[in-house]
């Protein structure tokens, strides 16, 4: 019997191929419409008037501030995630302790809760009306419409994403080398330092990129917060928001391109990042003795 | 149903898995094919249940051509070694799974079904396990829920991938006799792929014994173990010491004495490289010099069970030698000891091309 | 109590409970003291107000329609993104991200642009008298946009995780394809695609950026939950946005455990229940 012949028998776990390029077209093509092209849009839309526009919408220096106040708070809030996460993720991934459940239930939250109801709930506490509102009025201390404001409530929206991307990475080494480190000899930090960071810091960071990818492009909570002050609380999302209510079509998607950017740069990080996870527990799997392949 | 399988070959990459397989299985055997990881024992099981598809040969069932029949009209029922239960249903349902699939003329009514699979789960001896979970069953188990599963659409052909590899050696033992059991009431064929010899040797009519993509050997157990083929299959089946007949000169006489005896197969040379293997229970130890005998120094004494097993060295080469305890405590073998070897079966092949080592299990 | 082997529970902990507290609980009773100050009736009224119930009907309908649509067209997608190879399956692989990474505002601009009358998709739809922005319709395909990943992203591992064995016995035993994945296959997968589909689901109710730029935002039409807060805020009506931020808050939760016991049922589902079993 020719090898060919043996082509046209199908395996026994394939679709036949017309469902398979049916399904592929399919995924393909809802894939392209829904996004696709809204991220190539935002580009084209950016560049319609030109590359000489796009620079001078750039250069606007509401844009400059806002791009700016982005960044700080982006920065801002990163330290705190990172010690949030690693703290949260070290007692509840070594150590059994009752209240477990609501407190990991807990950190999901702003998973759930719609930003906006974030936004509020930080009005109805230090804004006029709210609980502290006179005592910080009393003493000249802005929160709500300023920078604590903004930065507060992506703290809040952001705090999870280090948390939850390193719970299940802890869960899953276990504790046997940090024990192993304790009964060594090595101190808290050092058993840190030498033990857990290195097998936590690609999920760290993974969990990094996102918080970070969020923290940028937060709208709803930041809108109600922010109070729109033109360069001085509009983070750049807001300054998008504003120059496409004014018609200015040009404007906002080059501020949207910048935003875009950002998602791409992070999707591309992400993607990187989750390649040397999958490549480092491949090499942790190779070094152990073979299994039986067949 | 028979099953004739003719030049199949298959490759992965640059792997050759299946080279030129001939081989015939009548109706009502039980086979097994044996060998060690990646001989591709598991490959041709799987090419004759239609779930890999050889690049080249043919496969015939009871004569008729099959080789390019879709998995699901091949009728063969296909165990597999870590069971491959449907987890979300019911122990019930699992085995009803292959009456329900069939197209509306031909599939039987619901009192039917319900009959059938009532059948099977009594013959496997856990019809009061019918409503439980895969989930909730041990290995064993599941492994027989798995058998009545296949058996439910009523196979011409069993096919059993390492069935019992994953559970421990007790219930392996248990249920490798039930096995045979079931073959023989069943009439079917049955095709049993492992890297267990004992096991091979225990259930199976004939063992096919594969290496490296090829057969080494088919045979019935006894031939198998009492007469190997080749260099593989006698390392595979049990243990065995080599001698190089170049380096130890005695032993390659006691070989040519053996040839004289008949126990050599014709071609095998009479000069030149040559091996000679000797099981360790084919060895007698005097203590006294013997004609033809291999001078060797007494290392460790271990009694196992009910042998003595006798390390001893000649030069730099380990000698390994099995003794019944009677024997044993005739001789009084001591550590440091002096001692004659004389091998009562001894087979010689040529030295072969490439190395031997692997295979080989309990050297 | 057990000795400890490991150090820092106490301060990881502690540290854990004071900042969830500090960012969660304290800005939580305030709401609740916000809310205290309302007698219930007056915040059935306001919760049950013509607009909150327009708001309530359009927000949901249209998070209910994009779960649904991501649950097709992500299980399509999940399962080609696990089992066709294609070219560039990679890109289109980290493709799928990008609503988690695109600011919603960004998402919310170009979806407008897109299927306004004059653009790339509402010109073409508008030919077939189907106006998409400024309708309930474009909230859900903002709403579909933002969902997408949490129901491909959760069942691509399930998918993978399905052992090939499986669907091997199957076709051994005489089932066709069609038959191994409706009987064998989608019932693997059904928790996981539930999973996904109330997350995407939750994720839209809260959804605020970009929908209000595709949604046309007209009171009692397409007016959704969380902006109806946000006019209210503006109005200085803090009482009746936290009426509104309760009811949403709730929903939140129900949601929330609603995905907890349907991953767990997901896991326990046939697990041993007599204790009995080996």
């Amino acid at each position: 019997m020719s090898a060919t012949g043996s082509l046209s028998v199908r395996k026994a776990t394939a679709e036949p191929r017309w469902v398979r390029w049916t399904l592929t077209a399919v995924g393909l093509g809802f894939l392209f419409f829904f996004l696709g092209l809204p991220l190539l849009a935002v580009f084209v839309e950016a560049f319609a008037a030109g590359m000489p526009k796009y620079l001078e919408a750039l250069a606007d220096p509401e844009a400059r501030s806002a791009i700016w106040l982005t960044l700080f708070v982006a920065l801002f809030v990163l330290p705190f995630n990172v010690i949030f996460g690693v703290a949260a993720a070290w007692a509840i991934a070594k150590f059994e302790f009752r209240g477990k459940s609501l407190l990991v239930t807990l950190i999901d939250l702003p998973f759930a809760v719609s930003p906006v109801v974030a936004g509020l709930v930080f009005i109805l506490i230090f804004g006029a009306q709210g609980v502290f509102g006179p005592w910080l009025a009393a003493h000249d201390i802005k929160v709500v419409f300023a920078l604590p404001g903004i930065i507060i409530a992506t703290l809040f929206i952001t705090f999870p994403f280090v948390a939850r991307e390193l719970i299940p990475l802890m869960q899953a080494q276990g504790k046997d080398e940090e024990e192993a480190a304790v009964s060594l000899g090595a101190t808290g930090w050092q058993m840190f330092r030498r033990v857990t960071l290195p097998n936590i810091k690609w999920g760290l960071l993974y969990g990094v990129i996102l918080a970070n990818a969020r923290a940028m492009g937060e709208f709803g909570a930041v809108s109600v917060v922010s109070g729109h002050i033109r360069g001085e609380t509009n983070t750049l999302p807001l300054h998008v928001e504003i120059l496409y209510n004014e018609y200015n079509q040009v404007g906002a998607f080059a501020s949207a391109s910048v935003l875009a950017l950002l998602a791409l740069v992070t999707l591309v990080a992400k993607t990187v990042v989750e390649w040397r996870m999958r490549k480092e527990t491949e090499t942790l799997d190779a070094a152990l003795p073979p299994e039986k392949t067949e | 149903m028979s099953i004739e399988i003719r030049g199949i070959g298959k490759r992965f990459g640059n792997f050759v898995a299946l080279d030129d397989i001939q081989l015939d299985i009548p109706t009502g055997e039980l086979v097994a094919l044996l060998g060690p990881s990646g001989c591709g024992k598991t490959t041709l099981l799987r090419i004759i249940a239609g779930m890999e598809t050889a690049d080249s040969g043919q496969v015939l069932f009871s004569g008729a051509e099959a080789t390019h029949l879709h998995a699901r009209e091949r009728k063969v029922g296909f165990v597999f070694q870590h069971y491959a239960l449907f987890r979300h249903m019911s122990v019930f349902e699992n085995v009803a799974f292959g009456l329900r699939v069939k197209p509306r003329k031909e599939r039987p009514p619901e009192a039917e079904i319900r009959r059938r699979v009532m059948d099977l789960l009594k013959l496997v001896q856990l019809d009061w396990l019918a409503e439980r979970y895969p989930s909730q069953l041990s290995g064993g188990q599941r492994q027989r829920i798995a058998l009545a599963r296949a058996l439910a659409v009523e196979p011409e052909v069993l096919l059993l991938d390492e069935p019992f590899g994953a559970l421990d050696t007790k219930v392996r033992k248990e249920l490798r006799r039930w096995l045979r059991r079931l073959h023989d009431e069943m009439h079917i064929s049955s095709v049993f792929v492992t890297h267990d010899q004992e096991e091979a040797l225990e259930v199976a009519d004939r063992v096919v014994v594969m290496n490296r993509g090829k057969i080494e050997q088919i045979g019935t157990p006894d031939e198998v173990y009492s007469n190997p083929a080749t260099p593989f299959v006698y390392q595979f089946l049990g243990n065995v010491n080599v001698f190089h007949s170049r380096v130890h000169g005695a032993w390659a006489e006691i070989g040519r004495a053996g040839a004289e005896g008949g126990a050599v197969p014709e071609g095998s040379p009479a000069h030149g490289d040559a091996m000679a293997f000797v099981r360790p229970h084919d060895i007698d130890i005097e203590r006294s010099p013997v004609a033809g005998g291999l001078e060797s120094s007494v290392q460790d004494v271990h009694a196992i069970g009910p042998v003595v097993r006798v390390e001893l060295a000649h030069g730099s080469e380990l000698i390994e030698v099995e003794l019944t305890r009677e024997r044993a405590t005739e001789l009084a073998l001591a550590k440091g000891q002096q001692v004659w070897l004389r091998p009562r079966q001894v087979k010689v092949f040529a030295a072969p091309t490439q190395p031997l080592e692997e295979g080989g299990s309990g050297i | 109590m057990q000795r400890r082997v490991l150090p820092g529970f106490g301060l990881s902990l502690g540290y854990t409970l004071v900042y969830l507290s500090l960012l969660i609980l304290l800005p939580l009773s305030g709401l609740a003291f916000k809310a205290s100050s309302l007698s219930f009736d007056q915040f059935w009224d306001i919760a049950t107000g013509e607009r909150a119930l327009a708001s309530y009907r359009v927000t949901f309908g249209a998070s209910l329609a994009a779960a649904a649509i991501n649950g097709v067209f992500g299980l399509v997608v999940a399962w080609m993104l696990v089992r066709y190879p294609f070219p560039g399956k990679r890109f289109v692989d980290a493709l799928v991200d990008l609503p988690f990474a695109l600011p919603t505002a960004v998402a919310g601009i170009t979806l407008a642009t897109l299927y306004a009358g004059n653009g790339w998709i509402g010109r073409h739809l508008e030919a077939f008298g189907w106006k998409v922005a400024y309708t309930p319709y474009g909230i859900v395909v903002a709403l579909t946009f933002i969902g997408l990943p949490f129901v491909v992203r959760t069942l691509q591992p399930v998918i993978e995780d399905i052992e090939p064995e499986i669907e091997e016995a199957a076709a051994s035993l005489g089932a066709s394809r069609l038959q191994t994945f409706v009987r064998v296959l989608l019932p693997a997968i059904f928790p996981a695609l539930l999973t996904g589909v109330t997350l995407a689901f939750s994720r839209a109710v809260g959804e605020y950026g970009s929908v209000i730029f595709i949604a046309g935002n007209m009171p009692l039409i397409s007016e959704i939950t969380p902006l109806l807060i946000i006019s209210k805020l503006e109005q200085y009506d803090v009482v009746g946005a936290t009426a509104l931020a309760i009811v949403m808050l709730v929903l939140s939760f129900i949601l929330l455990l609603a995905v907890n016991t349907l991953q767990w049922w997901a896991a326990n589902r046939h697990k041993a229940t007599s204790g009995e079993a080996r």
